[in-house]
């Protein structure tokens, strides 16, 4: 097993810093490492073994094992291998030397887990906060186990603000965000600007962060979850619901039946169509093009209204419990699903035509935003973004979950990596989802949707699982715990490394390119928390706080 | 000296019936561009009225002083309004413009170009930073677009010998010799620059509403707003009307009233061709729309250098 041959490798080099393993199945790989050999380790199998970094997850374990965890989650794209590489840190200390330095694209999860677990990544190159609001006092971190769920500290201060870095010399900024009208959630970049040139950006963003992994952790119950996890995303969201379960499934070792697996398979290829039919529309707003933008949702219409007809909802489909699905595809729905996919190649045929002879836009996205294999690579970029830049990964084909293994399909690569590599890809992804869902429908068999789950889920078990969301892979880390929830689970969504990327794709273009260039990783972050109203008659402005607002949302009206 | 008061007094009212017709039509041409480009993405589109219905609700709408010198905005929206309604007194519109047709072409440059100031105006006085950039924007546009108008004028003049708008400005630009060679490069350069003098995709670069918000236009609000869009929707109708006189003089012979509707059925033409390009085009970029528009500037001046010749 390739797994087995990998650790070999390592033990050779490292030796007891290697403490145990464990393969839980040929695709998912546990592996203990002594704390300070970590950045070593990590470097090895990032430059060496060129594998490819997918997120750290700090955990705190005090409750169960006395310890607090790291998890530094790696994939192995072309032996099918999801990696953990744990460490264990003492409660009283919990230190442990950063991988940033060698692994660029850990920047951000590590500083998360500085944030949200309080353990401290050493030596890490740019240890700034980056999730907790700028009212949160130093030293309190919610993702603690001994942090309820609701509690907000004493000392918390609402009028603190984030403190930005000094722009370089001779550049003026220019805030981006946090409201823009091509920014649908909040987000702010404050760019250095030289004339109408990008100099550089500092991003803030989290400012919508909702709690929602801890909230799972302390008051849901595992079938709960995977309603809470699609509203992560107001457009991918039954990839986060399929992620959930998955990695439920993959740590406990239960396997959902035949026909859920192809119904998953159908409802994930039908969100892929319509998210990228949204982003090509989305993309044509930018850039003006509003005739398209129109055109491409006309388009869409037909799927969200068979979304609708099979799950009850145009979007959040509520499709996942642990070890099936809930939603049945019957003979009528699958037949007029059969004809809106006929609908839409023909009309998607008409506008793929209609791109690729506009010269107008490719003008406007030809050789802007750039990331190369390079920065792929760094910054562990997901989904189009690497496609586009020849980087050939994609989960269905190199981590088959669901029915993918059963169907057949083909990977889009272009080279450029610019945004008119990025739009190709997509327009030429939605072909293959149709064929995907074609065969889905073809293949399935009759057959119950749903595994019975008599016994309790054992405790502490470790779930791997990344789905292929249309912005990439989105993966989810889980560990069983009591209670019947999970004790900790993460998710990495593909915004959270390609956002990383944006900088070093903005650099050295004009303010005019910003806006494709970020819209072309097809970004998701969050929803509004702040209003503010005005008293007509007294002129009076008051801004609503955090706390007003929640009474508001939460008091009764007293009729 | 009675007749002389009767003259002025009927000026005026001629002036006033033309600004009144402007002010009436303009939001309903608005109307019409909004449900024309509706239909060819496949929408409803708004009622004919909304123009109307749009200028009416900002209208009765707070000013809000959002700017970092508000009264500047305001006064640049005055002035750019005013501007253009001035110009509906000079232009001839299917029928001869009620100051006369003597007055000076040049007049009609300079009123592009100072309806014009208002956005820089109204941006600088707004000092934000997405409104000094569209500002700048605008100088850029314009440094390079007026002279564009200012040749076709001129053109018309060295054929015709003569400065008035109603031999420069009408058809003058047709009327060489020869073969009109100018004449027909000077119609495509500006056919092909047009939207940028009406602000349209694929040249609104200085208001580019998902780029840089509005560019100067992102503090206004209520009536100040109102006017400014009034000023859009003028000219839309005026700017389209100049280039019917410039460079579609023809078939108006017949004088009254038939002559008066196929001016308006040609600006309507015209109309419909921004509402169409808009609809069909992506925004160029600042750097890429500016080399356009010198590569127009070039052309137009070598259609300059073939009028002298008498082409």
């Amino acid at each position: 097993m390739k797994a087995r041959e990998k650790e070999r490798t390592l033990r050779e080099r490292f030796g007891a810093a290697i403490r145990r393993t464990d393969v839980t199945s040929p695709g998912r790989w546990c592996l203990y490492v002594a704390p300070e050999a970590i950045r070593e380790v990590c470097r090895f199998v990032f430059r060496e073994m060129d594998a490819r970094y997918v997120i750290s997850v700090g955990m705190d374990d005090r409750p169960y094992s006395g310890r607090f965890l790291v998890s530094h989650n790696f994939a192995f794209d072309r032996d099918g291998i999801l990696a953990a590489f744990l460490a264990e840190l003492p409660p009283d200390r919990p230190e442990i030397p950063s991988i940033a330095g060698e692994v660029p694209a850990a920047g951000w999860a590590e500083r998360e887990f500085r944030d949200l677990v309080g353990i401290e990544p050493k030596g890490h190159p740019y240890p700034k906060r980056l999730v907790l609001p700028d009212g949160w006092p130093d030293g309190v971190h919610p993702l603690r186990k001994d942090h309820a769920w609701n509690e907000v500290p004493e000392d918390w201060d609402d009028e603190v603000t984030f403190r930005f870095d000094d722009p370089p010399e001779g550049c003026t900024v220019v805030p981006f965000g946090p409201f823009h009208p091509t920014l649908d959630e909040p987000a702010h970049f404050r760019l250095y600007v030289e004339g109408e040139t990008v100099r550089g950006c500092e991003y803030r963003g989290f400012m919508v962060h909702r709690g929602i992994e801890k909230l799972a952790e302390s008051v849901m119950s595992y079938n709960d979850i995977p309603m809470l996890a699609e509203r992560i995303c107001g457009i991918c969201g039954c990839v986060h619901n399929v992620a959930y379960a998955q990695a439920v499934e993959s740590a406990a070792g239960i396997q959902p039946p035949p026909r859920a697996e192809y119904i998953r398979t159908v409802m994930l290829e039908l969100e892929r169509l319509h998210s990228h039919l949204l982003w090509v529309g989305l993309a044509c707003h930018i850039l003006g093009f509003d005739t398209l933008f129109m055109q491409a949702f006309r388009i869409r219409e037909p799927l969200m209204w068979i979304a609708e007809k099979i799950s009850g909802n145009r979007k959040t489909y509520s499709l996942c419990l642990v070890g099936g699905v809930r939603w049945e595809i019957t003979p009528p729905l699958a037949a007029e699903l059969r004809g809106i996919l006929d609908r839409l190649e023909k009309e998607w045929n008409e506008v793929a035509q209609a791109v690729g002879r506009d010269r107008n836009i490719q003008r406007r996205t030809r050789g802007v935003g750039m990331a190369d294999a390079r920065l792929v690579k760094e910054l562990g970029l997901l989904g189009p973004v690497a496609r586009a830049a020849g980087v050939d990964i994609d989960c269905r084909r190199d981590h088959p979950y669901a029915a993918y293994d059963r169907v057949e399909f083909d990977v889009v690569v272009e080279l450029d990596g610019d945004v008119w590599s990025r739009v190709l890809v997509r327009v030429r992804e939605v072909f293959e989802s149709i064929r995907i869902i074609r065969q889905c429908l073809e293949k399935m068999e009759p057959g119950p949707i749903q595994t019975p789950i008599d016994e309790e889920l054992l405790p502490g078990r470790i779930g791997l699982s990344s789905v292929e969301a249309p912005r990439g892979e989105s993966h989810h880390f889980v560990v069983t715990g009591e209670n019947n929830r999970p004790r900790r689970w993460r998710v990495r969504a593909p915004t959270y490394q390609n956002l990383q990327g944006v900088p070093a794709m903005i650099r050295d273009q004009t303010l005019a390119d910003m806006t494709i260039a970020l819209g072309s990783i097809d970004p998701c972050f969050s929803c509004t928390d702040r209003l503010e109203t005005v008293d007509l008659r007294t002129g009076l402005v008051k801004v609503w706080s955090q706390a007003e607002l929640e009474q508001l949302v939460r008091a009764r009206k007293s009729h | 000296m009675g007749g002389e008061l009767k003259t002025i007094a009927g000026t005026a009212a001629a002036c006033v019936a033309q600004v009144l017709w402007v002010l009436l039509l303009a939001p309903l041409v608005e109307g019409l561009v909004r449900k024309l480009t509706a239909r060819i993405q496949s929408r409803q589109g708004p009622p004919i009225w909304q123009g109307w219905f749009d200028l009416l609700k900002l209208l009765g709408k707070e000013d809000l002083e959002a700017a970092e010198v508000p009264w500047l905005p305001r006064a640049a929206a005055f002035l750019s309004l005013g501007t253009l309604l001035f110009m509906a007194c000079v232009l001839p519109l299917g029928a001869a413009p009620p100051l006369g047709e003597q007055t000076d072409a040049i007049l009609l440059v300079h009123l592009v170009t100072l309806a014009g100031l208002g956005a820089l105006m109204a941006g600088f006085g707004a000092g934000g930073t997405y409104s000094l950039i569209g500002s700048s924007r605008e100088v850029m546009v314009m440094v390079l677009l007026e002279p564009l108008l200012a040749v076709a004028v001129v053109a018309g003049a060295v054929h015709r010998n003569s400065l008035a708008v109603a031999e420069a400005a009408r058809g003058g630009v047709f009327a060489a010799e020869g073969f009109p060679w100018s004449g027909l490069v000077l119609l495509v350069v500006i056919l092909l620059a047009f939207p940028a003098f009406v602000q349209r995709v694929p040249f609104d670069v200085a208001e580019a509403e998902t780029e840089i918000m509005e560019g100067w236009l992102m503090e206004c609000s209520g009536p100040t707003l109102a006017l400014f869009k009034y000023t859009a929707m003028l000219k839309l109708v005026l700017y389209s009307a100049l280039f019917v006189n410039l460079f579609l003089p023809w078939g108006e012979g017949v004088g009254g009233v038939g002559a008066w509707l196929w001016f308006w059925v040609k600006t309507g033409a015209v109309i419909a061709l921004v509402a169409t390009v808009a609809a069909a085009h992506a925004r160029y970029r600042t750097d890429q729309a500016v080399r356009w528009f010198g590569m127009m500037l070039a052309a137009a001046l070598g259609a300059l250098w073939l009028a002298g010749l008498g082409y």
